[in-house]
């Protein structure tokens, strides 16, 4: 039974949900774009307030859990939500027509999230996944009147509708063999010899968390959706979805051993080299900055997946920091593709061609948009080395001499084209005076960047409190 | 009880394959129909009468019949030129063919068993699943409602007619 004692436990996902209809409520009463924005962004920093209380919760509610892996996982969705909750303000300032309903949806997408890293149970885990998808499909196609938009928004929501068949008919499988729900349980149920049902069952579960996480085979919609989708909700698709669903499947592996079994761990290997690669690869002359985002966003997931494959103990804190540098940077990039766009005049500002120069009108913007590309190409003294370096060495302590390989040459290629956006920004144009419309963007914009540029400085100099906390968190997940 | 089962299954896939290949609307949700018949029947043969039940009751019921309202209020043709075109035995045969196979299931699995025999196994009830539903998964209960609101919004959103109503702040008009 759900006890009151649980729903401390439960704290951050209710504020998050109430909030939600909180906006609800005061869209029908009045429309009103900054009291909405302000709404979201209070409900989710008091939902990251409420986390240490949340951490002290004496149980999980049931089919939750709330171990040091939840919580890492839900102090990362909010920030992200935080995050992008701020900068939709400016984002959506020139969108014409209702502005309030993509913070609704954010937040319903925040609760999803929160609920899928605390999910122990395939119930649970289902339906918050549905939950963090059904909202994308919404503010992937917001400005609808816009072709692209709407194109992302069908292709995504087919595609996903598919990948979730998979992803179902594999829990069936595996319900059909061992006769349990509860991950612990099914752990327990499968921990004798793998049978075909039950392998074939879990190469399923990762189909179906593969697309969300655009592993290559299945990340054909990546570019598209990345490209079409308004910039905020491209930014939820690549830090909020990824991560949450990264964490959930870090939590399958860690928690049933058949993932562990040979075949599916080295079907994992080819996956992670093989996006790697093609990630790298197909980026490499892209001259979209957001679907080259999207392709960049293959390849950290392919780096990723080394954790997975690794396990052990030392997994969970890799995780934890790659992740967090990987969302830090990934923030700054898409929030200056935010600040720089806007929807009045339709589609996003998101060839190359639009940062050209750009250092030369607003130099601050270039600065966070060099700090990021440094950081996602893992550059020293910036957040990305450390999440790059902890997954080397994570990847040499297992000695998985291929997959260390794969991340040497993957940077390197990645190299390329993250300075290449790097060179676009300083290129002086001659005649070229178009300013970037700076108009409507308010304090909390700025802020919000800011304080995104600061940390991904303050993460690659002085790594040392981050990377504890992250530790300390893993450490409380492995005693349970 | 084999029978049944793989008889409904097979009819569901064809049904399906019939919703996603035709071009009007009306024939379609027909197909769908019998689709969702046929899935119930399978829970029926897998012994989950109440699934099966709320398949038809919910499912081919409600929601069914709101997909027709929709269908005939979009209206998408003069009625004057559909009606004729409904006649057609390509239209119906289709799906009275699917759903005579499913009656042939029914009647032989109803001929074949002897009378007074029961399911046998734990028979789930309205009782239980709500006791479950609003006992321990009450926060999947939560989090569906959440994903309905979120679904709800979208759709509203989304199927928002062509001029920008209720902004106050802009009322920008296209």
């Amino acid at each position: 039974m759900l006890t009151l004692i649980d729903l401390v436990g439960l704290l951050p996902l209710l504020i998050v949900a109430s909030t939600a209809v909180l906006v609800m409520l005061g869209v029908a009463w009045r429309r009103h774009h900054g009291g909405t924005a302000a709404v979201t962004v209070s409900g989710l920093a008091l939902a990251l307030a409420s986390l240490p209380l949340a951490s002290a919760a004496p149980s999980s509610p049931p089919l939750m859990i709330f171990d040091g892996l939840a919580l890492m996982g839900s102090a990362l969705v909010l920030v992200s939500g935080l995050f992008i909750a701020a900068m939709s303000h400016g984002y959506l300032a020139g969108y014409r027509g209702p502005r309030e309903e993509f913070y609704l949806l954010l937040l319903c997408a925040v609760t999803g999230a929160l609920g899928l890293v605390a999910s122990n149970h395939l119930a649970t885990l289902f339906i918050s996944l549905e939950l963090l998808s059904m909202p994308l499909y919404g503010m992937v196609a917001y400005s609808f009147r816009t072709e692209r938009s709407l194109e992302a928004g069908i292709k995504y929501l087919i595609l996903s509708a598919a990948a979730t068949a998979f992803l179902l008919f594999g829990m069936a499988l595996i319900y059909a063999r061992t006769g349990h729900l509860e991950l612990t349980a099914l752990a327990a149920g499968v921990a004798g010899s793998p049978d075909p049902w039950i392998l074939g069952g879990a190469a399923l579960l990762l189909v179906g968390l593969g697309f969300k996480l655009s592993i290559i085979p299945f990340h054909q919609w990546t570019p598209d959706v990345y490209q079409g989708g308004l910039a905020p909700a491209t930014t939820v698709l690549a830090t909020v979805s990824k991560l949450a669903v990264f964490l959930v499947l870090l939590r399958l592996v860690l928690v049933a051993p058949v993932f562990g079994s040979g075949w599916l761990l080295g079907l994992i290997s080819l996956l992670a080299l093989l996006s790697m690669f093609g990630g790298n690869l197909l980026a490499l002359f892209q001259p979209d900055l957001k679907r080259l985002l999207g392709y960049s966003s293959i390849a950290h997931m392919g780096y990723l997946l080394v954790a997975v494959i690794v396990g052990g103990p030392l997994a969970l804190e890799t995780t934890g920091v790659y992740l967090f540098t990987y969302i830090v940077a990934t923030m700054g990039a898409f929030g200056v593709i935010m600040h720089v766009s806007g929807t009045g005049s339709g589609e996003d500002a998101s060839g190359l061609h639009h940062y050209r120069g750009l250092f030369w009108h607003s130099p601050w913007l270039a600065a966070l948009l060099t700090l990021s590309m440094l950081s996602l190409a893992g550059i020293p003294l910036t957040a990305g080395f450390f999440g790059k370096f902890y997954i080397i060495a994570l990847g040499v302590e297992g000695s998985r001499w291929w997959l260390v390989g794969g991340i040497v040459i993957g940077s390197v290629i990645g190299l390329f084209y993250y300075l290449r956006v790097i060179v676009t920004l300083y290129l002086r144009e001659p005649g070229m005076q178009q300013a970037v419309a700076d108009a409507g963007r308010g304090r909390v914009e700025k802020l919000a960047l800011l304080i995104v540029a600061v940390s991904i400085l303050l993460l690659g100099i002085y790594p040392v409190p981050f990377i504890d906390w992250v530790a300390g968190l893993a450490w409380a997940a492995r005693l349970l | 009880m084999e029978l049944g089962f793989y008889l409904s299954g097979l009819v569901a896939v064809l049904a399906t394959v019939g919703l996603i290949s035709g071009s009007s609307p009306v024939h379609a949700v027909v197909y769908l129909i019998v689709s969702l018949i046929a899935v119930a029947l399978v829970f029926f043969a897998l012994g989950a009468p109440f699934a099966g039940a709320l398949e038809i009751i919910v499912y081919a019921g409600a929601i069914m019949v709101l997909f027709v309202f929709v269908v005939m209020m979009l209206n998408l043709r003069p009625e004057a030129k559909r009606d004729p075109l409904w006649l057609r035995p390509g239209y119906w045969l289709g799906p009275s063919l699917l759903a005579l196979v499913l009656l042939v299931a029914l009647v032989a699995l109803i001929s074949d068993g002897q009378a007074g025999m029961t399911i046998d196994g734990e028979l789930i009830t309205a009782r239980d699943i709500g006791l479950t539903l609003f006992g321990p998964w009450l926060i999947v209960v939560e989090l569906a409602a959440i994903l309905l609101l979120a679904a709800l919004v979208t759709a509203s959103h989304v199927g928002r007619r062509n001029k920008p109503r209720g902004n106050r702040n802009r009322g920008g008009t296209r």
